[in-house]
């Protein structure tokens, strides 16, 4: 009897510490997602990846992701899709259905965005998208995908010549990639210039491994245009700057599309990047946002340096969103889904809300590069610094 | 603008000339298509990022360490694969026929082995910016350095191959390997050297890259692509027609696209390779100029 009370004991003993074990190891929550680490988008997804990876960081050393009252650590399972969107959709069916994640991250870019919002639909998995820009998402049937971006090709356009004409912009030259984010814009872009009584005095395309933009430039010049629009991506913006430099480019407002928010324009093109504006719709100098100065300083140190102000801002707030609607929702799809399309959550970039699929909250902006800063420049409600015309290369 | 659009052709077909001579040795004296020139390149161009960030050396250094890192990759490839296999014709046709998927693989290795140390962020530092105005042409100090440094190469690959007993050498390894032996020629020294010197080069055009361009694991792909051009256009494995077909790539670039539009580039490269390939498939200079 003795010999089977000890056992009794040791068995409840065992149960009791298996149970208390169990407790803290259901713990971790499985977030996947894909990115594109190798093909033709593979430069910019180390900005993706490294903001989602601090978040995780910064989460965990707080004690854990708040799953409705819940502390739990959280852990990534990743794939590379090669930047090729049939295997991200391949990748993202895995991660729901064999590796049985409980949450999704966005993957990157606007292709791969878009292939994914039927899959999630089909599998009813609510995903907040972040570094996709285009008009179709408007096109995405709304339900289990939301895009916090604010650079949308037809209000960008609007807001850009209301910015040139607010700062007695006359005339512009514009020179666009052919990538289908510089041409969309070019096509809202060039109405609402005319609209605003703006002469478009030169608008030429140009491909994306052009290695030479003298011809280009030289063009825009002869016009002698108030403003120097190059649409363009990061490869080429380096290569514009260089050769706008080159050639004197005399107009005050000169923009280059995506390239001068990451850190690498600035180390490589020095005093040439000053004044020059671009897209973007965060910026840690704005005070309204505390969280934005915060995130900036823990990035730099982390990585040691400044974060992408579009990609790596965005994937960084599609977290943060993420996290206050699990902290509400936990991790029943469904009550997740319900809270995302409906809560108000803030953010780096000050608060975000959706209606559909689009946040409704967050301004279109751009952002100007003033003494090694990125500086908001527009809308006036959250700008940070006024424009400052460029004078010099 | 004619003068700036001649310097601006100037300059890419220096570097197409560069980037080519280092691709055309290669495939010239041991009859391999390196299809990662362009990613030796991207490691020169490393070279130059680290040693300026890190070190603060001046990329004219980096040219000599990302020479050297180059040359020394080159030889040991040569010496720990390349030699064994060109020991007998069959195993040298082999290697010959296979050498595409080789180097790829090397490119591959490459570009992840970068991605892994760097990540695949761009990166960039600023080395002579300034503009010099030379006459009615506006010039940036670092394409100044660029086209000096290309034009030197090119020159001076040219002088040892007339001049110099190993480019005698040289240059009767292109023509005909297996009767260089028979004269004397120490074939093997040859493409040891010449191998070494290729990826030399490559890696040299990296550093004078990466002063313009911004760096990351994938720029290479589309220099190897630019070399693989112009040395069709050329004639394989013939140096002095490689060079001077960088220099016609260059100008029908930059004059065709001021006469018709940035967007017909590719038409223009392109529909020049295609036309060349179908009109004069030994290169557009032929035999008539070819170095003997």
């Amino acid at each position: 009897m003795r010999r089977f009370t000890k056992a009794a004991l040791l068995c409840a003993c065992m149960t009791s510490i298996a149970q208390s074990v169990f407790a803290d190891e259901a713990g971790p929550v499985r977030i996947g997602y894909s990115m594109s680490l190798t093909g033709i988008f593979a430069q910019a997804a180390p900005s993706q990846v490294n903001a989602y990876t601090l978040w995780a960081e910064e989460v965990n050393a707080a004690g854990g992701l708040d799953v409705a009252g819940e502390k739990r650590p959280v852990e990534f399972i990743s794939y590379d899709d090669q930047s090729n969107p049939a295997n991200a959709v391949r990748i993202y069916e895995r991660l729901i259905t064999e590796d049985k994640v409980d949450l999704l991250a966005a993957p990157w870019s606007t292709p791969i965005h878009l292939a994914l919002a039927p899959v999630l639909s089909r599998y009813q998995f609510p995903m907040v998208g972040n570094t996709a820009a285009s008009v179709q998402l408007r096109e995405v049937a709304p339900g289990y995908i939301w895009f916090p971006t604010a650079v949308i090709p037809d209000k960008l356009g609007v807001e850009l010549a209301k910015l040139m004409k607010s700062e007695e912009i006359t005339s512009a030259a514009i020179m666009a990639n052919v990538s289908p984010l510089s041409q969309e814009i070019k096509t809202y872009l060039i109405p609402a210039l005319e609209a605003e009584g703006i002469t478009v005095t030169m608008s030429e395309n140009y491909p994306p491994d052009i290695r030479d933009m003298t011809t280009l430039i030289s063009q825009a010049n002869a016009g002698s245009p108030d403003a120097l629009i190059a649409l363009s991506y990061p490869a080429d913006t380096f290569l514009f700057t260089g050769q706008a430099k080159e050639l004197g480019v005399k107009a005050p407002f000169v923009l280059a599309l995506v390239g001068p928010t990451i850190d690498a324009y600035q180390k490589a093109m020095g005093t040439a990047a000053d004044n020059v504006v671009t897209v973007g719709h965060w910026s840690p100098k704005q005070e309204a946002w505390p969280k934005a100065k915060i995130f900036f300083d823990a990035y730099s140190a982390r990585y040691g340096e400044a974060p992408d102000a579009l990609d790596s801002a965005l994937a960084y707030m599609s977290l943060e969103i993420l996290e206050q609607a699990v902290a509400v929702a936990g991790l029943d799809r469904e009550a997740l889904r319900a809270e995302i399309a409906t809560a108000t959550f803030d953010t780096i970039n000050g608060p975000v809300k959706f209606e559909g699929v689009e946040n409704t909250v967050t301004p279109t902006s751009f952002l100007q590069i003033q003494d090694g800063s990125l500086e908001l420049i527009w809308p006036q409600a959250i700008r940070t610094s006024e424009f400052r015309p460029k004078t010099a290369w | 603008m004619a003068a700036q659009l001649f310097f601006a052709a100037l300059c890419s077909g220096a570097l197409y000339a560069l980037v080519a001579l280092g691709l055309n040795l290669v495939y010239g004296t041991l009859r391999l298509l390196n299809i990662a020139h362009g990613d030796l390149a991207m490691i020169g161009a490393y070279v130059a990022f680290v040693a300026f960030s890190t070190f603060g050396l001046a990329p004219p250094v980096s040219m000599v360490l990302a020479a050297g890192l180059c040359a020394a990759m080159g030889w040991a490839l040569y010496a720990g694969i390349f030699r064994r296999l060109f020991a007998t014709p069959e195993t040298a046709q082999r290697l010959e026929a296979n050498s595409l998927i080789l180097f790829y693989g090397v490119s591959v290795i490459l570009q992840n082995v970068m991605a892994l140390g760097f990540t695949s962020t761009a990166r960039g530092y600023s080395y002579m910016g300034e503009v010099w105005r030379i006459g009615p042409v506006m010039a940036s100090g670092n394409r100044l350095l660029m086209l000096g440094t290309a034009l030197a190469i090119c020159l001076g690959v040219l002088l040892v191959l007339r001049f110099h007993a190993f480019g005698w050498s040289l240059r009767a390894v292109i023509e005909r390997r297996e009767a260089a032996g028979i004269v004397g020629v120490n074939v093997d020294r040859v493409q040891g050297i010449t191998i070494a010197l290729g990826f030399a080069i490559a890696g040299v055009a990296g550093v004078l890259v990466s002063m313009t361009e911004q760096i990351t694991p994938f720029m290479g792909f589309p220099l190897t692509i630019a070399a693989f051009v112009v040395i069709v256009l050329g004639g394989l494995g013939n140096i002095f027609a490689g060079i001077v077909a960088g220099f016609v790539l260059g100008f029908v670039e930059t004059f065709g696209i001021a006469l018709t539009s940035a967007t017909y580039r590719s038409i223009l490269i392109y529909g020049l390779f295609v036309t060349v390939l179908l009109l004069r498939p030994q290169g557009l200079f032929g035999k008539a100029i070819q170095v003997r």
